[in-house]
């Protein structure tokens, strides 16, 4: 007698996007592990051709609502690249304030109000807070700080106006900036509670040798930058234009998703575990200090636990943002300027969830000739089907919904954001599998 | 599930439905910090996958706010079910409302943007054109933006909640831009501003930031599309470049597609 | 008119500065933002835009540098005063409702600190007065803007050197700072120094006068800046003829021009926006999720909104063209008539800021010139505005009669004291916290109560509709202009109503009724959809056999038992029951008003004999947010009972 066993989960839920994951263990060996997503292509690449280039970035963060910084950050400057524009370190520090601010939103969204319920035990946030109120209330707290912080610099969270090729269209005035303040070092208190809150969850088990890959931004830790990328295991250091060179992208046929893996077939993991183990030192002094005081090492090998790197980069991003507030002034661009002229060029930031790459060809009168966007999520998703099937064994000793419940925590620790991913991914509709075991 | 036989008096149920988007729109909704949990208290939040495990696929809604175009068959299957299981559909953003950004394909050749971006573009299937989610079912209130705005979310919760009409404004950009006393983008700088034909509710963003409008809420009440197009050329913006504008965030809009298709005659 | 004048050293500034800052006074003044100059609270007098000028043209604005150290040299920017006392958005109250179905009404009423205008242009000064008139000095005093105007210092500049766009002089406003200003300041600038001319044209400008450091200005001094002020006067860059404007636009509402133009008009609104003395507004009720709590909040609308002419869910001004005809019209005429005087300063702000850059005074003399005017409306006189604070106050449902499937008459307790004054015609603003606003007219006094007949047509009325006996509403009012009740003693009375039109008719009847020495020939015409939809039906059944009144029915379609006429009201309008020596009232849809007009004419009852109701959707209900504006009048306080020869050159028109 066959002992075969599916895990499902038909509507993925408290992930940012439409997807489902299918498991299947047959005599305690995993035969089947896809993470498909069946939201509906939008053609990004395809309708950015013959496009402006100076309409890019504002198209592009409609890619995601939730890390729309990234977007029009990694499109920004892959098109600098190619203009040879090179932003002053003023702009820089503007740009990485922004993008702090949306490294805040995105990580306390996933942390409190995606993640955290899964360790709690709760369906939902708005759940948790009958017995968790004051945790949720903080959650909801750092949210909004975040998001505030990117309407000073950007005019609204989702989609800001301000980002643009060369810089911000208009820098704040100093007392505008200023005026969060306060609440940016209420928030580095109280995400210096979360790091200690979420050491304490209970973590699932799961060991995983992860090949890492993250962007190198000088002697910061990068968030709204990639000078390079870097890889773990002696792989070194990549330029940020070969990118696309040391990856491939298949389209696999039995796969829902089109994945994408280092050039030899090896599945890499980008993201805040990632971004930890090559720059754990380059954090902010106090997020150093949260992760010495809970114990957490550079190398995360457990992706559950992957919840308090997020909650040591929310630290990082406090401190981070606040530096930036005090020591502001008005720069005397908000951003540069240069000649039309045809190119290429290649740009990547750290987006919340991970690596971000873009590359386009624009030709001399401005308009893009070719667009090509890597998303962390495409980058992460060999990575997490690998993840899933390690799981698979561990299950089979649980009851089957605690079992699916562990599996869909496991793909919520990878912050997977589907809808940026839906740019290449296949919206084939899959049959439905009969019932579980 | 909520089964009906014991329910408390009724709060009203809430579902948030996502078809072809970048969930920025039901993002507002988890944005509003600072009311989430007094209205999860007020409504029913019975189906709002990106926030709670706790699904109703196929339940009934008093409200269902619907985000997202439709760009594939079974999204459209979904729609209909949605409409049948819904008091009243409110469509949330511009992909809901008039197509999205993703109708930048609409009128191209589908097949060829698949082979574009995708490396095996047989397992693609989609629709050739990215739809509003009027073009399936009928809306009982269209709320515009990409993304939406927060308190015009939260207004129309709240006007639907208490049953008066949603103070919502179908004037033009620029009066919020003045109400806010901006220094006009378009006059004093010459930038090209879409905002005397954009519907109001963003609170003027972009001249705030100094550039001009690229249209987010859609084309307003009666737009002066035509005109505005003729003025913008005056200040020496090119057809072409007149039609990208106008075929953008808010394209699939009738009035902005049907300019933004005028201008590209006359470029060719 | 010699004032007071003093020259001071261009450093002497600072001093007048720390002068108008004093008593934590906020001084506001022009300074350089975005690329404009705009008006902003400063801090001291290097924040003013010196060296700084304008260039203007329909449509353009930009921001250059002079090649002197001039303070003034510029002209009128993008914004002027009226924000700082008509805020773009406020909240005037706000309302709770409770469980219990008590309703509350909380004012809110600003205490800004004290202001000082500093730079202001003659053409701003005159706006300022304008608004004072509307908000302030005239019928009523709206206490929130009188809160922020009343202590404020204003210090004006002469315009020597007006811009491309200016016609101040044509609209009597300019350059010279005429009255409202403290102080006026001349600029000097020349070989022989940077100076200032210094005038003191009030009291409190005097006191400040006499603490400058300066000498009495020279004859020569003051010959020169008259020269200047009238060499400004020649050198305009626009000039309008404004004699008899009012009635030549009017007599224009047909020029194909106003098409012409709604092919360049982006209906952005941009032009009322800057204008400094348009005053309309739209309201708005947010309320917390149960609607338990509620703002009313005020903002800044423009006719070139649909908002603007809503009524019933439709707007009155659906086309551009209409929609610049209201504005035009408006501002060069309906004003006269409603305030006295033009809304228009000549500043030429509308001009440079249109996006489409179109010139309104070019407009308005394509128009308008050669043009024969019509005879407008003069404005009322008003004797002392009264304090109006635009706060509902609470009253008590006492009864509630069905009238019909959609109709209900509720009759109102006003709290706290029962007060049961108002004169047959005027209406009541009736409101639901959360909910929203309405006009309603009143239709009786029951001896308890203020009845209102209300049709429930929308979310608010179907809300009020629903009320039961006990609960609470708020109320402002009675407002308008109602039946003329002296002028129809005497002689024989028409009264023609169709459906819901006879509710603000009826307490006009019944005073008649109980008073047939004054009236003895009362003839009520009483049209309605069908028999179901006839109002009061038992009470006009009570009043068949009163002698000296008459009553004639007919419904639209009838039923089988139904023994009354059939057919449209004006059937029954003939000779042998229309005595041409009578005067008549008239309330109902306005095409079966615009029928029985013409039908009562033709029986010999002149225009002057006929009065009717004009709807438009009140806001204010005080002449001050100008959402009722037809043609010259405002129908919440010039009607909504007008004479028919006060309206007939407007009755019928759309676009209205
Ligand atoms: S900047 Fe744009 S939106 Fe603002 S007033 Fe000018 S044209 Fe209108
Ligand atoms: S593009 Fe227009 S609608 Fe969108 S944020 Fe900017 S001003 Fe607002
Ligand atoms: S002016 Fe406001 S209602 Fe008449």
């Amino acid at each position: 007698m066959t002992d075969e066993r599916t895990y499902r989960v038909d509507l993925m839920t408290r992930v940012e996007g439409e997807g489902r994951f299918v498991l299947r263990v047959k005599d305690g060996v995993v035969i089947d592990a896809e993470l498909s997503i069946f939201e509906a292509p939008r053609f990004f690449e395809a309708f950015l051709r013959g496009r402006s280039l100076f309409e890019v970035p504002d198209l592009t963060a409609r890619i995601c609502g939730i890390c729309p910084i990234a977007y029009q950050m990694s499109s920004a400057r892959a098109l600098e690249a190619a203009l040879g524009l090179v932003p002053t370190p003023e702009i820089e520090r503007l740009r990485r304030a922004i993008y702090c601010g949306e490294w805040i939103e995105s990580h306390a969204l996933h942390v409190f109000m995606l993640h955290a319920p899964d360790f709690l035990g709760y369906e939902s946030a708005i759940e948790m807070a009958r017995d968790h109120r004051a945790i949720v209330e903080r959650g909801l707290r750092l949210k909004k700080t975040g998001n505030r912080l990117i309407e000073i610099l950007g005019g609204r969270p989702s989609h800001p106006v301000s980002p643009r090729v060369g810089g911000l269209s208009k820098a704040p005035t100093v007392a505008a900036l200023r005026a969060i303040r306060d609440e940016l070092a209420r928030g580095l208190e109280e995400s210096l509670e979360t790091v200690r809150l979420v050491a304490r969850f209970p973590m699932p088990e799961l060991e995983v040798d992860y090949v890492f890959a993250s962007c190198v931004s000088g002697d910061a830790y990068p968030i709204e930058r990639g000078d390079a990328i870097v890889l773990s295991g002696g792989r070194g250091v990549v330029p940020v234009a070969s990118w696309d060179r040391e990856m491939i992208e298949r389209h696999a046929p039995h796969s829902n998703a089109l994945q994408a893996t280092l050039a030899d077939g090896t599945p890499y993991l980008c993201g805040p575990q990632a971004r930890l183990f090559h720059h754990a030192e380059k954090l902010h002094p106090v997020a150093r200090d949260a992760m010495r005081e809970v114990g957490l090492p550079r190398e995360v090998k457990n992706p559950y636990r992957s919840i308090v790197v997020r909650a040591v980069e929310l630290v990082h991003a406090f401190a981070e943002a606040l530096a930036l507030v005090e020591r502001y002034e008005v720069p005397e661009r908000s951003y540069v300027e240069g000649p039309l002229r045809a190119g290429v060029g290649a740009g990547a930031s750290e987006a919340p969830r991970g690596l971000l790459w873009h590359r386009y060809e624009v030709s001399a009168d401005g308009s893009v000739v070719s667009a090509r966007i890597v998303p962390p999520t495409s980058q992460n998703q060999a990575r997490i089907e690998a993840d899933l099937r390690a799981l698979g064994p561990s299950l089979l000793a649980m009851e089957h919904g605690a079992a699916t419940r562990r599996a869909e925590q496991l793909i919520r620790s990878y912050d997977p954001c589907i809808s940026c991913a839906t740019h290449f991914l296949d919206l084939r509709i899959e049959p439905t599998h009969e019932g579980s075991a | 599930m909520g089964s009906e036989a014991h329910a408390p008096p009724a709060r009203p149920r809430l579902g948030v439905f996502k078809l072809a988007s970048c969930d920025g729109c039901q993002l507002t909704l988890i944005g509003c910090e600072d009311e989430l949990l007094a209205l999860s208290e007020k409504v029913d939040i019975a189906h709002f996958p990106e926030a709670s495990s706790r699904t109703d696929v196929h339940g009934r809604f008093d409200v269902a706010l619907v985000e997202g175009s439709v760009s594939a068959e079974w999204q459209r299957e979904e729609l209909l079910s949605i409409r049948e299981r819904s008091k009243l559909l409110v469509t949330i953003g511009a992909c809901a409302t008039s197509g999205g950004v993703q109708a930048l394909r609409n009128g191209k050749d589908v097949s060829e943007f698949v082979r574009a971006v995708y490396a095996s573009p047989a397992y693609i299937s989609t629709l050739d054109r990215s739809t509003p989610v009027s073009a399936h079912v009928s809306v009982d209130y269209e709320l515009r933006g990409c993304p939406i705005d927060k308190h015009q979310l939260l207004e129309v919760l709240t006007a639907l909640l208490v049953g008066r009409r949603p103070a919502i404004r179908d004037e033009s950009v620029c009066m919020e831009c003045k109400r806010r006393g901006n220094v006009c983008v378009l006059v004093a700088h010459g930038e090209p501003c879409l905002g005397p034909v954009v519907h109001a509710g963003c609170g003027a963003l972009c001249p705030r930031f100094a550039r001009g409008c690229y249209g987010c809420f859609g084309p307003k009440e009666s737009p002066a599309t035509a005109a505005l197009a003729a003025r913008l050329k005056e200040l020496g913006v090119p057809a072409a470049d007149l039609a990208r504008r106008f075929r953008s965030i808010s394209g699939g809009a009738p009035a902005f597609a049907d300019e933004a298709a005028k201008q590209e005659l006359e470029h060719d | 008119m010699t004032h007071p004048t003093k020259r001071i050293a261009r450093a002497e500034l600072d001093r007048l500065f720390a002068l108008l800052s004093e008593d934590a006074r906020v001084v506001h003044g022009p300074t350089v933002r975005d690329g404009a100059i705009v008006d902003a609270p400063l801090a001291s007098v290097s924040e003013l835009p010196i060296g700084w000028t304008d260039q203007q043209a329909p449509g353009r604005y930009r921001l250059t540098r002079r090649d002197d150290a001039a303070v003034f040299g510029f002209v009128v920017g993008p914004s002027s005063p009226k924000p700082l006392f008509f805020p773009p958005e406020e909240t005037l109250y706000r309302a709770e409702r409770r469980a219990d179905g008590k309703v509350g009404f909380v004012p809110v009423v600003p205490s800004p600190a004290p202001k000082a205008l500093l730079g202001v242009r003659a053409c701003d000064v005159a706006a300022m007065r304008i608004q004072d008139r509307v908000f302030r000095d005239r019928e009523h005093r709206e206490p929130r803007y009188a809160a922020r105007r009343d202590d404020t210092i204003v210090v004006g500049v002469h315009c020597l050197a007006p811009g491309p766009l200016c016609f101040c002089a044509s609209m009597g406003a300019g350059p010279r700072v005429g009255e409202g200003a403290d102080l006026a300041l001349a600029e000097r600038l020349d070989a022989g120094g940077h100076i200032f001319l210094v005038e003191a044209l009030t009291a409190r400008g005097q006191a400040l006068l006499s603490r400058l450091e300066g000498s009495e200005a020279s004859d020569e001094e003051l010959r020169w800046r008259d020269e200047a002020l009238a060499s400004a006067e020649r050198s305009m860059g626009r000039t309008l003829d404004t004699a008899e404007l009012p009635g030549r636009l009017y007599a224009a509402l047909d020029h194909p021009r106003w098409e012409e133009i709604a092919s360049r008009c982006l209906a952005c609104g941009s032009c009322t926006s800057v204008c400094p003395s348009c005053f309309c507004s739209g309201s708005d009720d947010p309320s917390d999720l149960e609607g338990a709590h509620t703002s009313h909040t005020r903002h800044w609308e423009s006719c070139f909104t649909s908002a603007h002419g809503e009524l019933h869910g439709h707007t009155t001004r659906p086309r551009t063209s209409e929609r610049y005809r209201q504005w035009a019209t408006h501002k060069f005429g309906a004003w006269v008539s409603q305030m006295g005087q033009s809304g228009c300063v000549g500043c030429g702000r509308c001009i440079a800021w249109c996006p489409s850059g179109i010139d309104l005074v070019a407009e308005v003399r394509a128009i308008a010139d050669g043009v024969s005017p019509v005879t407008m409306p003069v404005a009322r006189e008003v004797t002392a505005p009264r304090e109006e604070s635009l706060v509902p106050r609470a009253a008590t449902v006492l009864a509630r009669t069905v009238e019909s499937s959609d109709v209900v008459t509720l009759s109102l307790r006003m709290e706290p004291d029962g007060r049961r004054d108002f004169a047959p015609g005027q209406f009541h603003q009736l409101s639901l916290p959360g909910v929203g606003e309405a006009p309603i007219s009143i239709s009786g006094d029951d001896g308890a109560g203020v009845e209102h007949t209300i049709r429930a047509v929308g979310k608010l009325t179907e809300a009020l509709c629903a009320l039961r006996v006990g609960a609470q509403l708020g109320v402002r009012g009675p407002y308008g202009r109602g039946w003329p009740m002296d002028e129809l003693a005497g002689g024989p009375v028409v009264v023609v109503a169709g459906g819901i039109g006879l509710a603000p008719l009826r307490e006009a009847l019944r005073r008649m009724l109980a008073d047939p020495e004054r009236y003895p020939d009362v003839r009520l015409f009483y049209g309605a959809r069908t028999p179901e939809d006839l109002l009061y039906g038992r009470e006009l059944l009570g009043w068949i056999d009163r002698p000296g009144f008459d009553l004639h029915v007919t419904v639209d379609r009838a039923g089988p038992t139904w023994r009354g006429h059939v057919g449209v009201v004006t059937r029954l309008l003939r000779p042998a029951t229309v005595p041409a020596s009578a005067r008549a009232i008239l309330c109902g849809p306005e095409v079966m008003m615009r029928f029985t007009v013409d039908a009562l004419a033709k029986l010999g009852l002149p225009h002057t004999r006929q009065w009717v109701t004009m709807e438009r959707h009140m806001k204010c209900a005080t002449g001050t947010c100008g959402r009722c504006q037809y043609g010259p009048h405002f129908v919440c306080k010039d009607g909504p009972v007008f004479r028919f020869d006060e309206v007939s050159m407007l009755f019928g028109r759309h676009g209205l």
